[in-house]
């Protein structure tokens, strides 16, 4: 069988059929979530509001790519105007967030950039005094980690001494190409850290994922079926092992009993029809933004504030990662279309803190290309090195020209990933006004950056500079906070051992509903300031195996 | 004036010869930029309010209007003739860019960064991370 038949499997529940787990989600978390409880011989139903992706509708390969991607691939669901995402209400936020409803998640749009959280992220209260410790550790987590990485089939190189020791990553490194080289050569003479890039895009054929041929189209899904994303790395062994899929399904509701034990999900179908899933065991994987939607849309007229929600903190503490980047022109080619992009190179030179900065927690920089023409022209798109207030005729005429051909196949991306502190003004709430196509009120995002990410920023933007013009560049173009940047979405159903102060246990359950499970980063106390995909699953499998190994002690309705 | 005509003038104006570039209206014509409309349906409707010009006005005044006070119309007139443009094959050979390639490697060479010293010298820096145990 192969991937593109699978959309034909995994039918629906029997009208009224109790299943032992109902997962809402069909991303990272909700895959793996999926995937181990199915072999464990649970009952399991996911429900996924999107469809099966189409690989032949990713134009990578074709020459319309430029002009099709920045609507039809674009991450911000506002833009790309997809009847299965649901809008979001971005008038109160300096970010949007990014996100993609389909099987294989958000992850259909990444960059696939595979970063483990490092031992501090663990501690911030102990070792920097703000936010607060996670219930585990980062050596905890290692297990997961790995046993992750070889399902998803990572490539990168072991030995960075920006990581505690490790074992070997299932393949060998992509190619870091010229572009690589030349963001290495500014941190080299810098004196700074740098690495190649570790990638979820396997350098060899891998299961259902081909090897990666550089097509440099990550971000807009992948063609070639080499970047790994859960429709191909997951879902086939999923349903192989009887896990079921309902695509098209929106779930409204998460539906509890008198005892306060969550009952199943009601959810719309694709003919619109509200649906019921009873489940013993319901697990949220909707993103950061998506499950404190749905919570706050929960527990009817007992729970007024939304299901789950007894200690407030529902929807609250919204980390989203502000994000800077800087293009750097050079003389020489650098052939700066070929991926992966995907980070070529990356650094943790800036990721501990240093108090002489005047800020706390660090910063993670990514290489990428800088792509085709038209993006690097900077003239249309998402505005990224166009201010709001410049002349058009900056970006026209023969400046056209002169900065076409100055940037593209000689430019590179440094991206500056910032560790966002929590703050409960940064939060989710339902939109007053704004609903999606069944009718649901929007999530509104109300979140500023803040002064730390803000001092953060500049600094590792002054030191970008001095790198990139160490290495030769002769021109320079910064972008900060970029506001299309919200790939992140992180802490707004936090755990802890407090129910008074958190949502969810270590292991994700819900304080207030004990058979409510939450497995996407909403539960993540802290950021990081890592690209959170490769923690994201691996406390997904983390928590999988606990509910499998204490499934006869589980409460359940 | 038609609509083919407005958008030449509108397109030549924003993408002019330069050294060894061609204008628009040299390589591309109004059907390309029809047929990259296809391809975006959502930019129909502000393309063709984009096209509707005062006679009057210059090809630089009409842009620079339409860019106050219509900016939906103004992207859509751009970005398709930007990407028509850059579409192009004469263009894209002038440009030395083959589009988003398959590029073939072997998995298992070794990099020069392995040879050269450079990743020997990060290494050399010693240990970046903060070990956290007992804590």
């Amino acid at each position: 069988m192969n991937v593109e038949s699978l959309s034909e499997r995994g039918a629906r529940a029997r009208r009224d059929e109790e299943v032992d787990v109902a997962i809402v989600g069909a991303g990272p978390s909700g895959s793996v979530a999926a995937l181990h409880l199915a072999r464990a011989g649970l009952s399991v139903v996911v429900l996924e509001q999107g469809e099966w992706p189409e690989y032949n509708d990713y134009t990578g390969a074709r020459p319309e790519h430029e002009l099709v991607s920045t609507k039809l691939w674009h991450p911000n669901p506002n833009v790309r105007d997809n009847p299965n995402d649901y809008p979001v209400d971005t008038s109160t936020t300096d970010i949007n967030p990014l996100m993609f409803a389909g099987v294989g998640g958000s992850a259909t749009l990444y960059g696939a950039q595979w970063m483990h959280f490092l031992p501090s992220d663990f501690r911030v209260r102990s070792l920097d005094g703000v936010a607060e410790d996670w219930p585990f550790s980062y050596e905890d987590l290692l297990p997961y980690q790995l046993e992750i990485e070889r399902e998803v089939g990572v490539s990168g190189l072991a030995g960075d001494p920006a990581f505690p020791p490790r074992g070997p990553y299932p393949f060998p490194a992509l190619p870091i190409g010229s572009v690589g080289l030349r963001g290495a050569l500014g941190m080299e003479r810098m004196g700074w850290h740098w690495w190649p890039g570790s990638n979820a895009i396997p350098s060899e054929k891998f299961g259902e994922l081909n090897a990666c041929v550089r097509r440099g189209t990550c971000l807009t899904g992948c063609p070639e079926g080499a970047k790994s994303t859960t429709d191909r790395s997951h879902w086939p062994l999923a349903l192989k092992a009887g896990a079921r899929l309902v695509t098209r399904a929106r779930v409204k509701e998460v539906e509890t009993n008198e005892q306060g034990l969550a009952t199943g999900v009601v959810y719309v179908d694709a003919n619109g029809r509200d649906r019921r899933q009873r489940a013993k065991l319901v697990i949220l994987c909707a993103n950061g933004v998506g499950t404190p939607r749905l919570l706050l849309m929960s527990g009817g007229a007992k729970n007024p504030d939304g299901l789950a929600n007894s200690s407030g903190m529902v929807g609250k503490r919204l980390m989203m990662h502000p994000f800077a980047s800087i293009l750097a022109s050079y003389e020489d080619p650098l052939d700066s279309w070929r991926g992966p992009f995907g980070q070529q190179v990356y650094s943790l030179e800036f990721y501990e803190t240093d108090e002489r900065r005047g800020f706390v927690r660090g910063s993670k920089w990514n290489c990428m290309p800088s792509g085709g023409p038209v993006g690097v022209s900077g003239a249309i798109g998402s505005k990224v090195y166009v201010a709001e207030e410049g002349r058009f005729q900056d970006f026209w005429g023969a400046n056209l020209h002169e900065n076409v051909a100055r940037r593209f196949g000689h430019s590179l991306i440094w991206g500056i990933v910032g560790e966002d502190l929590p703050e409960e003004n940064n939060q989710v709430v339902l939109s007053k006004d704004l609903v999606d196509s069944d009718g649901l009120p929007a999530p509104q995002i109300v979140y500023k950056v803040n002064e730390n990410s803000n001092r953060l920023l500049q600094f590792n933007i002054d030191r970008c500079l001095e790198s990139v013009h160490a290495a030769g560049a002769i021109e320079t173009l910064v972008s900060t906070p970029v506001r299309e940047s919200g790939w992140h979405l992180i802490g707004t159903t936090v755990m802890g051992d407090d129910p008074r102060r958190s949502v969810v246990d270590q292991w994700g359950a819900c304080h207030d509903v004990p058979n409510l499970y939450i497995m996407d980063a909403s539960t993540f106390p802290t950021s990081g300031a890592t690209n959170p995909t490769a923690t994201i699953m691996a406390v997904a499998l983390r928590n999988t195996r606990r509910m499998i190994a204490e499934r006869r002690n589980q409460k359940v309705a | 004036m038609s609509q083919d005509k407005t958008f030449l003038a509108l397109a030549d104006f924003l993408i002019p010869a330069h050294g060894e570039m061609p204008a628009f209206g040299s390589v591309c014509s109004f059907a390309d930029a029809q047929k990259a409309l296809d391809f975006r349906v959502d930019l129909k409707e502000g393309f063709d309010r984009g096209l509707d010009a005062d006679p009057a006005l210059s090809a630089e005044a009409h842009l620079e209007k339409l860019n106050k006070e219509d900016g939906a119309a103004f992207s859509a007139v751009t970005t398709i003739a930007i990407c028509t443009y850059y579409m192009n094959p004469r263009v894209r050979e002038l440009l030395g860019y083959p589009g988003q390639e398959s590029v073939q490697y072997d998995s298992k060479a070794t990099q020069i960064y392995l040879t050269d010293g450079s990743l020997g010298h990060v290494l050399a820096r010693g240990r970046k991370y903060r070990p956290t145990p007992g804590l």
